[in-house]
C-alpha cells in the first residue's frame, strides 16, 4: 500500500486536514485527499463514447478522486495548490477493464452439483490480496469482472471489482457484476450424455422462470399484486429485469451463438453480451447487432483453419475483424484469466488488429476501456478520461496495443496504486 | 469427375497464387526502412535490396539501376525471412510426427511427412517465416531426424527442401517420460538418459569399427559433428543435464530447445559452455516465482551471456504465423527488441550453421525478404509481401488474404 507515501506527499498543504481526509476517505473507499494533481502528458487517449479519442500535449486535473478537467495543456490552467506532474513523452489513458476473469479468488468458482445455479455468488470467494491481481494491476487492468467458471449452464453471479489494494468494500464496483451463463462445450461435461439440446432447454426454462419471478416483484412494487414468495435462487433476475446488471455469456460457434441470442436476449429482453465469441461466431454479427448485443472477444480471437470441424478455405479469421465486418460497433477484449494471463489483455487487442480489425478509430484501445465499461453499464464512472468520471488513469510509455509498451504508474480513484519508481516491476 | 476436381484445384491454385515464375530480371525493392540483421546491425532508411537469380545482389541506400531492373517501391520495413528451428507443421497438422513404438528412433525421418503447400505452411509464409526445421515430436527420447525446408507453397518438394536429414531431434524432459516405447511404464529421467547414451555409444562404436548399421547412419553423422541436434529440454536441472551430455561428453553441435520454466537459471553455465539456446514457446517464467513477479526468461538468457539466442514457436503449439509475437512478448518482458529480431533471423541461422545462406540481408545470401507495413515485432504491422529464393511466395494485396 502507498498510504504512507500519500500522507508524506507535498500536495497535502495542511497535515491535520490530510489526516482527517485519510480517515474519511478510507471509510468511503477513496483514499484520495487533499488538493488535486495536474498531469501533463505527451498524449491522452480519452476514449470517450463519442468525440475526439486523443489529445496531444494534454493536461488532466484530478480532484477528490475524480477527473476535474482534461484538454490541451494550453487550455487547462493548473489551479493553485495542485501538484503539477510533467510526464514528458509518456501517455495517459483510462484504466483497462477485463470482463472475463477468474483469478480473484482461490479457484472454488465451479460449483457443479446442479446444472443451473442462478443463486450462487462468486463474491463469497474473492480475495483482494491475490498475487495475480497485483500483476494485473501492474499491467494496467484496473477493473475486472470476476465470474464463475463454465462447468454448469448457469454458474451464478459475478462481481465487478478493482484490482487495486484494499478490502472488499474498498475495491467493489458492483455486485452482481453479471449473471454467468455458459453454452457450448464446457458445460456439456456436466453429466453423461448431456448435449446442446438439453442444455438449451434448461437455460430456457431458467430464464422463463426467473423472468416471471422478477415480473411478480415488479407488479408487487407497483401495487398491482400481493407480495410474492421470496426465492433466493431467482433473486438475480430482479436486477436483470431492471437493466441493472447483464448476462455475460460463455458462447462460441455459429449455432451456439444463435441459441444464446435467442434464449438470453430475443426471448427475454435481458441485457446480455457475448463473452468469448470465438471460432466462426462472427458470422452471426449481423443478428447480434440487430439485437443490440455486444461482443467481448477472447481468449482465442482467431479461427485457425482446422477442417473438417470448420468449413474453411485455409484462411485464419480474426473474430474482432469478423464482428466489425458484420457491423457490430461494441467490440471489446477479454483474457478469461488465467487462460490468457491478465497482464496480456492489451495484447489481445493487438492481435485483434493483426487479424484485421480496422484500428483507424482506435477500436483497439476502446475495446480495452470504454467499450467494456458501456457493455457492463459502468460507463457513467469508468472507461474514459472525461470530466466527472473516476480517476482510474494509466501512465504508459506508448500505444497500449504495442506489447513493448510498459505501464509506469497506475491511479485508481485518483490514488497512486502502482508506481515503477516506488517498487520493482512486477513483470 | 477426377479431371473436374483436378481442374478446380488448379483454378483455385492459380487464383490464390501471386507469381511462381522465376525472376528473369533483377528485382529492386525500395522500402522506408531496411533492417539487415548483419554483424553490425546495419539499418538503411530508406533502403534498397536487389534480388537476382534467387540471391541478394545489393543491400544499401537506394541507387541508380540498370534499365532492366524491376523496381518495387513499398511503404514499409524490409527484414530477413524468419528462421524457426522448432516446428511441427510440415505434415499440415499434428499427424505423422510421433512414432512411439520404440523409445529411441534414430532411423526415422520427418522428411517423408512433408507436404510443401499445406495450409499451415501457407500461413507461415504469410507471417514472414521462410525457413523451417520440421521435426518429430517429443513423444520419445530420440524421435528421429527433421527436414530443413523453405516455406514455398507455390513450389514443390524438391524446391522446398534445403537438407534432409537436416538434424536430429532429442527429447529429454517431461513429454517422453513414462509415455512412449518399450520402456513406457516407469520411465523417468535416469532411465531416459541411460537409453540415449547407450545408443550414442553404439553409434560411436559403429564409426570406430567401420561397421555398417542402417539404423545408426544418421546418428553417426550427429556424433561426428556433421549434423546438428536439437534437444527438447526444460527446467534448470534438465537444461544443465542436457548440456553436460551433448556438449561436455559427446561434443556435438547441440542446441537447447525450449529451456522453459526456470531453465534460465542454468543460463550462466550454458553460456560458459557455448551452447546455443532456442527458446520458446513459453518465454516467461511464473513457475519459479516466489513473489508473484513474472520473469522474462528470454531477457534472462541474453543477460547471462548466451550469445546465439534464438526463439521458436514449437508450432502448432504457438501458431506458426505468430513467430514474431515471441519476440514482441520477450521484449515486453524486458529483452531488447533488436536483439529479439536477431533471435528470429540471424541467430537461428548461426545456431544451425546455415548463416551462409539465410538469416540476414547480405550480398550473396538467399533472396528471402519480408516487407512489413511497419515495425516487424509490433502485432499491428502486416506482412505485405514475402520473397523466398527471389520469388514472391505471398502478397497481401493479391488474392485473398491469408489472415
Amino acid at each position: 500500500m502507498l498510504a504512507g507515501n500519500s500522507s508524506s506527499a507535498p500536495r497535502y498543504a495542511v497535515p491535520g486536514l490530510a489526516l482527517a481526509c485519510a480517515f474519511t476517505c478510507a471509510a468511503t473507499g477513496s483514499a484520495w485527499a487533499g488538493d488535486g494533481v495536474a498531469i501533463d502528458a505527451a498524449k491522452a487517449l480519452v476514449c470517450a463514447a463519442d468525440g475526439p479519442q486523443a489529445i496531444d500535449g494534454a493536461r488532466l486535473l484530478i480532484e477528490d478522486g475524480r477527473i476535474k478537467a482534461i484538454g490541451p495543456a494550453a487550455e487547462v490552467a493548473v489551479p493553485e495548490g495542485f501538484e503539477h506532474i510533467d510526464l514528458g513523452p509518456q501517455w495517459i489513458m483510462p484504466g483497462m477493464i477485463d470482463l472475463h476473469s477468474h483469478i480473484s479468488g482461490a479457484f472454488d468458482i465451479n460449483d457443479t452439483v446442479f446444472q443451473v445455479n442462478p443463486g450462487l455468488r462468486v463474491s463469497a470467494t474473492l480475495r483482494p490480496d491475490m498475487r495475480a491481481m497485483q500483476v494485473a494491476l501492474a499491467s494496467g487492468v484496473t477493473t475486472v469482472l470476476y465470474i464463475p467458471g463454465s462447468g454448469s449452464n448457469v454458474g451464478g453471479a459475478g462481481v465487478l471489482h478493482h484490482t487495486s489494494p484494499g478490502n472488499y468494500e474498498e475495491i467493489i464496483v458492483r455486485d452482481p457484476g453479471s449473471l454467468k451463463v455458459a453454452q457450448g462445450d464446457n458445460p456439456a461435461r456436466w453429466g453423461y450424455g448431456m448435449g446442446r439440446l438439453m442444455m438449451n432447454y434448461h437455460i430456457r426454462f431458467t430464464m422463463r422462470q426467473g423472468k416471471a419471478y422478477a415480473e411478480r416483484w415488479t407488479a408487487y412494487e407497483s401495487g398491482e399484486s400481493d407480495e410474492p414468495q421470496r426465492k433466493l435462487n431467482l433473486d438475480i433476475f430482479r436486477p436483470l429485469l431492471a437493466g441493472e446488471t447483464q448476462i455475460s455469456t460463455h458462447t462460441q460457434y455459429y449455432q451456439v451463438i444463435l441459441a444464446s441470442l435467442r434464449l438470453l436476449r430475443a426471448e427475454t429482453g435481458f441485457d446480455m453480451y457475448i463473452d468469448h465469441g470465438s471460432f466462426d461466431s462472427w458470422k452471426l454479427g449481423g443478428v447480434a447487432k440487430d439485437l443490440g448485443v455486444a461482443a467481448i472477444l477472447g481468449p482465442r480471437e482467431v479461427m485457425f483453419p482446422r477442417p473438417p470441424r470448420f468449413d474453411t478455405d485455409g484462411r485464419a479469421e480474426g473474430s474482432a475483424w469478423g464482428f466489425q465486418q458484420m457491423g457490430v460497433e461494441l467490440i471489446g477484449f477479454n483474457t478469461d484469466a488465467p487462460v490468457v494471463p491478465q497482464h496480456e489483455l492489451s495484447v489481445q487487442a493487438a492481435m485483434g488488429v493483426r487479424y484485421g480489425l480496422d484500428d483507424a478509430q482506435m477500436a483497439s484501445v476502446r475495446g480495452l476501456t470504454i467499450v467494456p465499461a458501456m457493455v457492463a453499464g459502468i460507463d457513467d464512472r469508468l472507461g474514459s478520461l472525461e470530466v466527472g468520471k473516476q480517476a482510474d488513469v494509466l501512465v504508459v510509455t506508448g500505444h497500449p496495443a504495442d506489447p513493448r509498451t510498459s505501464v509506469e504508474r497506475v491511479y485508481v480513484r485518483g490514488e497512486v496504486v502502482y508506481d515503477t519508481e516506488q517498487e520493482p516491476r512486477r513483470w | 469427375m477426377v479431371v473436374a476436381a483436378l481442374c478446380l484445384s488448379l483454378a483455385l491454385a492459380v487464383q490464390d497464387a501471386p507469381s511462381a515464375a522465376p525472376q528473369s530480371r533483377p528485382t529492386a525493392i525500395v522500402v522506408d526502412k531496411l533492417l539487415t540483421a548483419d554483424a553490425d546491425n546495419h539499418v538503411y532508411s530508406p533502403g534498397m535490396i536487389v534480388l537476382e537469380d534467387g540471391k541478394i545482389a545489393y543491400v544499401g541506400a537506394p541507387k541508380e539501376l540498370e534499365d532492366d531492373a524491376l523496381v518495387v517501391r513499398m511503404e514499409g520495413w524490409a527484414v530477413p525471412g524468419f528462421v524457426d528451428l522448432h516446428t511441427h507443421i510440415h505434415s499440415g497438422g499434428f499427424g505423422d510426427v510421433n512414432d512411439m513404438v520404440h523409445s529411441v528412433n534414430p532411423e526415422l525421418r520427418a522428411g517423408s511427412a512433408l507436404r510443401p503447400g499445406n495450409r499451415l505452411i501457407q500461413l507461415a509464409v504469410a507471417g514472414g517465416v521462410t525457413t523451417l526445421f520440421g521435426i518429430p515430436g517429443s513423444g520419445t527420447n530420440i524421435s528421429g531426424f527433421g527436414v530443413l525446408y523453405k516455406a514455398k507453397p507455390l513450389d514443390g518438394y524438391a524446391a522446398s527442401v534445403v537438407a534432409d536429414p537436416g538434424g536430429m531431434k532429442v527429447a529429454q524432459d517431461s513429454n517422453p517420460q513414462g509415455r512412449a516405447g518399450n520402456f513406457a511404464f516407469g520411465n523417468n529421467r535416469a532411465s531416459m538418459g541411460w537409453q540415449i547414451e547407450k545408443i550414442c555409444d553404439r553409434a560411436l562404436g559403429a564409426t570406430r569399427e567401420g561397421r555398417l548399421d542402417p539404423a545408426l547412419q544418421s546418428l553417426q553423422r550427429v556424433m561426428s559433428g556433421e549434423l546438428p541436434v536439437i534437444i527438447h529440454t526444460a527446467g534448470s536441472e534438465g537444461v544443465i543435464n542436457t548440456a553436460r551430455m551433448w556438449k561436455t561428453k559427446y561434443d556435438t553441435r547441440c542446441m537447447i530447445s525450449h529451456g522453459s520454466f526456470d531453465g534460465w537459471k542454468a543460463a550462466p553455465a550454458i553460456a560458459a559452455l557455448g551452447v546455443p539456446v532456442n527458446h520458446g514457446p513459453r518465454t516467461m517464467d511464473f513457475y519459479s516465482s516466489r513473489n508473484g513477479r513474472i520473469n522474462g526468461s528470454a531477457a534472462e538468457f541474453v543477460a547471462a551471456g548466451v550469445l546465439t539466442f534464438s526463439l521458436n514457436t514449437d508450432s502448432s503449439v504457438m501458431p506458426q504465423e505468430e513467430f514474431f509475437l515471441q519476440a514482441s512478448m520477450s521484449a515486453r518482458l524486458g529483452a531488447d527488441p533488436y536483439q529479439m529480431l536477431r533471435a528470429l533471423t540471424i541467430h537461428p541461422a548461426q545456431t544451425f550453421g546455415i548463416d551462409d545462406r539465410v538469416g540476414s540481408l547480405e550480398v550473396g545470401k538467399d533472396a528471402d525478404v519480408v516487407v512489413f507495413s511497419g515495425d516487424p515485432i509490433d502485432p499491428r504491422s502486416r506482412v505485405l509481401r514475402v520473397w523466398v529464393d527471389g520469388n514472391v511466395q505471398y502478397e497481401f494485396e493479391r488474392g485473398r488474404q491469408r489472415f
